[in-house]
């Protein structure tokens, strides 16, 4: 195949066909500009006739006045501009193709085209052709609410910004004016051209603040938004009064340069909204179109809304999973990275958790569907960031509680300044209020906090670290102390049996192991997991969980309990103990028995996460020491703390013992961040300054944790910290500069040192390096800014 | 200075042509995307299409 004039080769006859098409359409060019190529992967070839069905199409799209349909697809596997140019040219040359629009950034194509000439099916077929995977989105309301702020966003601020630039030629010509002498019918007219000019800025751009301040004050609070409605109604109202009456002063510059910069902010602050949003976005549509249901006898495809719990799917490789589940038959490497931020893929075998919305790479899965719907990963994890953006950290709500207090006060400065003043020069009183409320306007503060928040989580949910409280980045910014639970989060919580002594022969080897594997079914501990492919034992009675102990359980009316050997051994204290062969430091003992004695010892080895010691490693660097606290053997503890240079490790804890670890380093003067598996440890975590779940293998909907670590490496920990100090760092520079300026303006604005103008742009200003300061967060973030980048794609061609 | 009679009520209508334009960009969507449109200049100047597979680096 001959490419740009160079021979390539290709890998299969489906990337020739891609490229021959791209060629024959004399799009060539694309293999100039496009990013490099990603690694190739086959696709199905899906049935885009589905989308030709009348509900179909009328959910997808939506008839225009020209009786055109206007629709939008989500196309996964774009990288960059050059993929938006191909798709774009590549469209129009179809037939009945009215418009097509691109956009790299989000991954979108929105298409006009006229259905009587032209089927979805074969818009969304030709887009497949050239390598992609298009997903028709259903037209939300959300969807259309997001650009149509936007819009009008950009619109107030575009009437504020050029509005603003006349009043101030005009402002400047009056102020020159006053100094050197103009005639007064000029001057006159100046005024009456800076009316004309600012009133659409006051009545069109500025509104949003009159809606806020009045919604405000009808909940009876006094918002941020009341003394900036104040001021900008006030110099304007005093303004037009001026220019009637044709003496006093005018302030239409300070009312449209006010509007104008607050709309700046506001208007970064509600991009860098919609940036952290698009990634939620990115989740809810990782589901694929349509799932294979295998039953007894036929496979049928269904859309996923259809699967229910116990349904056997089969996945073929390139397919997403459409649910969480187990697999049944057959192992493959899943690409979790969307989720987890794991670039690296993980091989999942018989037995294994699948996640909806995860890629199959390799091999042909059949798997039983878990949960469905609002209970599976994806929908939780939405949920989770989603209440981490509602719930406010500690300094907002402060900020928050303090504002009404601050714009009070503030208003109780101006109205003594402008008695003050009225006695003093009265011909000053209003030009002073003006400059006093304008120079202590808040809302630097209250959108920089926030801001700042949003970003920092957003770039952790990148890496794999969910944040699900708001206060969470605060407090992991204080800890020093970091307390690690061993098994399931140090070791990857996968326990094996090594080794199984029988002790006191009174049972079978076999019977021991299913009653153990009985007993094990009712905890969610890691350790149960080595037991949890064997054959149980039948029917058991009350079964009774001691934490960090063990279990207790009856079969056949014998009450036995496995977990730690003293445990089971206060059961049996009448016998004297069998002797258990000591294991070395790397195994765990468990052991079961009856109340005549030990039955049996399992030794179990959970082997260390590959980047443990790297983690703690990173954390110390950052002055945060590490700990070990496990329910395990103290030696096995000791020698795990040892491997991993000498972090010092407690062994032989139960749960109460942790909580009071955890209590003592806080008594201690230590801020404690605690790292758990989040369902055996939840009292502890829930102690802690903020507690970290594994959430790997764990239910996320039980996860009570204020993180979540979605993959199966602990490294995002180190730059969660980093994020977090970096956020709280930024919070600081933006709080200690905001009270500074304050310290400085106001007392100058009160003696009527400043004009309402230079109020304007102080604040202006002021707030504008609060927001630019928080952006830093996200520009940091930038590598990874893309929420489709590590999505995997198909690429047409390896060249 | 009589002529400021006539400039700026001819400033004020070029701000409101200005107004009028962007607003008619907004709403085509010209602001919706502000990234790809850069590459694309780099992208479409028009080259024959080539005879496949005999072409050589030429243009």
């Amino acid at each position: 195949m001959l490419v740009d004039g160079i021979s390539r080769d290709l890998c299969c006859a489906g990337c020739e066909a891609a490229a021959q098409l791209i060629l024959s359409q004399g799009l060539g060019r694309y293999y100039q500009f496009r990013s490099p190529a990603e690694p190739l992967r086959d696709q199905l070839h899906p049935s885009w006739q589905v989308f030709d069905r009348e509900a179909a199409v009328r959910r997808y799209s939506h008839l225009n006045a020209d009786g055109e349909r206007e629709l939008s697809v989500y196309v996964e596997g774009m990288h960059c501009s050059a993929c938006a140019w191909l798709i774009e040219n590549s469209l129009r040359q179809l037939d009945g193709i009215e418009d097509v629009q691109v956009n790299p950034s989000s991954a979108r194509a929105q298409l006009r085209f006229d259905p009587q000439r032209v089927n979805l099916s074969h818009v969304l077929e030709r887009i497949h052709a050239l390598g992609y995977i298009p997903k028709p989105l259903a037209f939300t309301a959300a969807d259309r609410d997001g650009d149509a702020e936007r819009r009008r966003a950009l619109r107030r601020l575009a009437v504020a910004g050029l509005g603003m630039m006349q009043v101030m030629t005009f402002a400047v010509s009056l102020y020159a004016g006053a100094m050197q002498g103009m005639a007064p019918d000029l001057a006159q007219l100046l005024r009456f051209v800076s009316l004309l000019v600012a009133t659409p800025v006051v009545l069109y751009a500025a509104q949003p603040f009159f809606a806020a301040a009045w919604r405000s004050l009808g909940a009876g609070t006094l918002g941020m938004d009341v003394p900036v409605a104040f001021s900008i109604g006030a110099a304007y109202l005093w303004s037009v009064g001026a220019t009637l009456l044709g003496r006093g002063a005018v302030y239409f510059d300070s009312a449209v340069m006010f509007t104008f910069f607050l709309l700046l902010g506001r208007y970064a602050e509600m991009s860098l909204r919609h940036r952290s949003g698009m990634r939620q976005d990115a989740l809810a549509r990782l589901l694929p179109d349509s799932a294979a249901r295998v039953s007894a006898t036929d496979v049928v495809r269904v859309t996923p809304d259809e699967l229910e719990v116990g349904d056997c799917v089969r996945v073929l490789p390139g397919e997403r999973v459409p649910a969480d589940g187990e697999i049944l038959k057959g192992s493959s490497d899943v690409d979790e990275a969307l989720l987890t931020g794991e670039s690296a893929a993980q091989l999942r075998a018989p037995g294994a958790r699948l996640i909806a919305g995860t890629l199959n790479l390799s091999g042909a899965i059949d798997m039983r569907v878990t949960r469905v719907g609002q209970d599976s990963t994806l929908a939780c994890v939405s949920r989770l960031l989603e209440r981490a953006s509602m719930s406010k950290p500690r300094i907002a709500g402060l900020a928050d509680r303090v504002a009404a207090w601050f714009v009070g006060a503030v208003l109780l400065l101006a109205a003594s300044v402008g008695v003050y003043w009225l006695q003093v020069d009265a011909t000053r009183a209003f030009p002073t209020v003006l400059a006093v409320l304008v120079v202590t306007c808040p809302c630097a503060l209250s959108l920089a906090t926030p801001a700042a928040l949003a970003a920092a989580t957003m770039r952790l949910a990148r890496c794999g670290l969910l944040v699900t409280r708001g206060r969470a980045l605060e407090q992991l910014a204080r800890a020093d102390r970091m307390v690690f639970d061993k098994t399931g989060t140090l070791t990857r919580g996968q326990p094996r049996i090594d080794q199984m002594q029988i002790l006191g022969a009174r049972l079978s080897r076999e019977r021991c192991l299913a009653i153990a594997a009985a007993l094990e079914r009712y905890s969610a501990h890691p350790i149960a997991r080595a037991f949890a492919g064997l054959e149980a034992a039948g029917e058991l009675g009350p079964v009774q969980s001691h934490p960090g102990r063990g279990l207790e359980g009856t079969a056949d009316g014998v009450l036995y309990r496995i977990g730690r050997p003293d445990f089971v051994q206060e059961l049996c204290s009448s016998v004297p103990p069998c002797p258990i062969t000591a294991a070395d430091a790397a195994h765990t003992t468990i052991a079961l028995g009856d109340s005549s004695g030990l039955l049996a010892a399992f030794q179990l080895s959970d082997a260390l996460r590959d980047d443990a010691l790297e983690t703690l490693g990173g954390l110390r660097a950052l002055g945060l020491e590490p700990l070990i606290a496990s329910g395990d053997r103290e030696d096995v503890v000791g020698a795990m703390g040892r491997r991993l240079h000498g972090v010092s490790a407690q062994g032989g804890l139960c749960a109460a013992d942790k909580l009071d670890l955890v209590r003592a380093l806080q008594a201690a003067g230590h801020a404690v961040a605690m790292v758990g598996d989040g369902v055996n440890d939840a009292p502890v975590l829930a102690a802690a300054d903020v507690s970290v779940a594994i959430g790997g293998g764990t239910d996320l909907a039980k996860v009570s944790a204020d993180m979540v670590l979605l993959g199966e490496r602990l490294t995002p920990l180190v730059r969660g910290v980093k994020s977090a100090r970096l956020a709280r760092r930024i919070i600081r520079q933006n709080l200690s500069w905001a009270v500074l300026y304050n310290a400085t303006a106001v007392p100058l604005a009160a003696f009527g040192w400043l004009q309402p103008w230079m109020a304007a742009i102080g604040m202006s200003a002021s707030s504008l390096l609060v927001v630019l300061n928080a952006t830093r967060l996200l520009t940091a973030a930038k590598p990874h800014a893309r929420p489709d980048s590590s999505a995997a794609a198909p690429m047409p061609v390896a060249a | 200075m009589n002529i400021l009679y006539l400039l700026i009520p001819l400033g004020l209508v070029l701000l409101a042509l200005a107004l009028g334009a962007f607003f008619w960009a907004v709403r085509k969507g010209q602001f919706d995307d502000l990234d790809s449109p850069g590459m694309q200049i780099l992208l479409d100047d028009e080259r024959a299409p080539p005879a496949a597979g005999s072409r050589q680096r030429d243009a």
